[in-house]
């Protein structure tokens, strides 16, 4: 692969100015998130702390990348918990009757509705997050309807094991996530496809005058972002061992929260995977610190909805000279 | 119904309406549909209080996006305002009586105003902000209420009745609906709005100071959703609610696209979305009267939101306007 810079002519300044704000800031708020908890909970950093928050942290980070791929071009995904959710009851509906086929299955579902999703948005020009709006309460009252609202327990040895198998000392679920992290972040990072679309999220009119087919790369992206979303589904399925109406909740927003604070800007062009990472660690840490403080989720949605505002305009690179059209 | 007052100016003034509205035809396709299958329920004074209490509602709530969804932004704190707003007034109206009423404005006012600001200084999309002050919201609701539905007593004159069969949160809510179309139609702010929402950048060259009208657009917003959260406090049980639901703010949303302001601003306002309104009272209504559970009807709410944002984005795809 040639090596071309993407982004020739930067000044070592506005470099630095660059890495301040966007790289620098999300680590520094990890450690002070940490710290903060640790101070407050001495037996937080225990070892049971730790399994608690890689199970709670990694169904997340796996839908947190494609939620980063999406927002990193510039659109929104508002579908991804209905997605998880409806991969979720897949599984649990059907394992007694097919076995493991269950997962590819699921997957090709939320495959098909992230396709469904891209042509909304790329092909009809419906703006994303209305689109996705409008599959997610489809999606939920789907649902609904197949589940009846029940509880729906999963007891399968096997497909439990995908998630609660320990692999020195961490549940395999963990494994996982890092694993789907990882080639995300390589395929925003170093392939021809994800420096695409990092110049559709810059400006999609001069991307697409520098002949890139903006619309295929649109529908690809959705597609990414609700599998990635359905296989975090399948493997919080797994580690839960039950599925209810409840699960995702308002998780739409720890989600958000999460992919700003790590450093990718909504405007999009800026950020990537690679920090998505960080801002995953911040918001579950926050979210079991809150918890284990004997906090319930409503102060939570209290707490993460002004972060996620504050993030938001904090990782927004403003200064530019001319200034995009922000809707 | 909305036929029978046009054909006054004459034929010709009717076909200009319709062609203009075309949602018309829907309404008069839906009342007919129902009258066929369901003429006795359909028909019946009950149902005609209940779709114009189910008007009352949806009105209220789209009243103020619908102003902001001219400028091609977004405004989805509106079920915030009256949430948080009612359990405000549950812990003021001890304190200080019935001005305690005010809350609910100066809440609205308050949080336009901030959408406003952060909005258009902080550069970040409309929609996720007045999501995550949305969300932010409920929550304050649940922790202030100590989560449960918290009654408050004394406003009881808001909904008691004035006229048999027609509910008084409707003749409350005319003169907040007129106020509202007036400030789009008769003003310069509504022409301001309009430009911005369909040349945001023209709008900008021509000298129009586009960020302070966008907070105006904002703050008129949050303060009609606050008034309106007066009567609808009163109208939806006179209780402070704490159960959240995505349905209470998806249904103002598809009411307003179905009226005819388009996602993308420019045409359009609250006079649209008194026909959009309609329709889909009308739709609600007679769905719940078939046999379908009420799971199939939040189905069919989300198909009937789907293809009118597929067919109120016909003049995007012609205009190659560009999308997020």
């Amino acid at each position: 692969m040639t090596q071309s810079e993407p982004c020739a002519g930067q000044t070592p300044a506005r470099l630095r100015r660059r890495l301040k704000t966007t790289t620098i800031m999300p680590i520094v708020a990890t450690i002070v998130v940490i710290g903060i908890f640790q101070i407050l909970n001495p037996s937080f950093l225990s070892y049971q702390g730790i399994v608690t928050i890689v199970y709670a942290m990694s169904y997340f980070l796996i839908a947190a990348c494609g939620l980063t791929l999406v927002i990193m071009m510039g659109s929104f995904d508002f579908s991804v918990v209905s997605v998880m959710k409806l991969s979720a009851l897949l599984c649990v509906l059907y394992i007694e009757k097919i076995g493991l086929l269950v997962i590819p299955l699921a997957l090709a579902v939320s495959a098909a509705i992230g396709f469904l999703n891209g042509v909304l948005f790329a092909k009809l020009k419906v703006p994303s997050f209305m689109a996705t709006l409008g599959i997610s309460v489809v999606l939920d009252g789907i649902s609904l309807l197949s589940s009846r609202g029940f509880l729906h327990l999963l007891e399968h040895e096997r497909f439990r094991s995908l998630s609660v198998t320990f692999i020195a000392g961490l549940p395999s679920i963990f494994y996982w996530a890092l694993a789907i992290w990882l080639l995300c972040t390589v395929l925003s990072a170093t392939t021809p496809f994800g420096r695409r679309v990092f110049a559709i999220g810059g400006n999609p009119r001069a991307a697409a005058l520098s002949s890139i087919n903006v619309d295929r790369h649109r529908i690809i992206v959705f597609v990414l972002s609700s599998f990635l979303a359905g296989l975090a589904g399948v493997l919080y399925v797994s580690q839960q061992g039950g599925w209810s109406m409840e699960i995702g909740g308002q998780m739409m927003i720890p989600l958000f929260a999460s992919v700003v604070a790590g450093g990718t800007s909504l405007r999009g062009g800026i950020g990537g995977p690679q920090r998505t990472l960080l801002g995953v660690i911040i918001i579950t840490w926050i979210q079991s610190g809150l918890l284990m403080m004997g906090l319930g989720r409503e102060i939570q949605s209290v707490i993460l909805g002004v972060i996620a505002i504050i993030m938001a305009v904090a990782t927004t690179e403003r200064g530019k000279l001319t200034p995009q059209m922000v809707k | 119904m909305n036929n029978t007052t046009k054909h006054k100016t004459g034929l010709r003034g009717a076909w200009e309406a319709t062609k203009n509205y075309p949602v018309i035809f829907i309404v008069v396709g839906l009342v007919a549909i129902f009258s066929a299958l369901y003429t006795k329920r359909f028909l019946s004074p009950v149902n005609f209080t209940a779709t114009l209490r189910q008007f009352v509602t949806l009105m209220l709530f789209s009243l103020g996006p619908s102003i902001v969804m001219l400028l091609g932004s977004m405004d989805l704190s509106f079920i915030g305002v009256w949430m948080l707003g009612s359990v405000l007034l549950w812990i003021l109206t001890p304190v200080i009586g019935p001005p305690a009423l005010l809350v609910f404005p100066l809440l609205g006012l308050a949080t336009g105003f901030i959408a406003g600001v952060v909005h258009t200084k902080g550069r970040i999309p409309s929609f996720i902000l007045t999501l995550a002050i949305l969300i932010t919201y409920w929550g304050l609701t649940v922790v202030l209420s100590g989560g449960y539905p918290r009654p408050v007593k004394g406003f009881g004159w808001i909904t008691a009745s004035v006229l048999p069969r027609v509910p008084t949160p409707f003749l409350w809510s005319i003169p907040i609906i007129v106020a509202a179309i007036i400030v789009v139609l008769r003003t310069r702010l509504g022409t301001y709005f309009w430009a911005i929402g369909s040349n945001e950048e023209g709008t900008r060259l021509a000298g129009i100071d586009v960020d302070r009208y966008k907070i105006i657009a904002f703050t008129l917003s949050g303060t009609f959703t606050g008034i309106g959260s007066i009567i609808l406090f009163a109208h939806l049980g006179g209780s402070a609610p704490v159960e959240f639901n995505m349905n209470n703010v998806v249904r103002p949303l598809v009411a307003i696209i179905l009226g005819g302001t388009p996602l993308v601003g420019g045409s359009g306002g609250p006079h649209r979305t008194i026909l959009g309104v309609l329709t889909f009272s009308i739709l609600y209504r007679g769905l719940h009267l078939s046999p379908l559970r009420p799971e199939v009807i939040d189905l069919v709410v989300g198909i009937v939101l789907i293809l009118s944002i597929i067919i109120s984005s016909k003049g995007t795809r012609m205009k190659g306007v560009d999308i997020t």
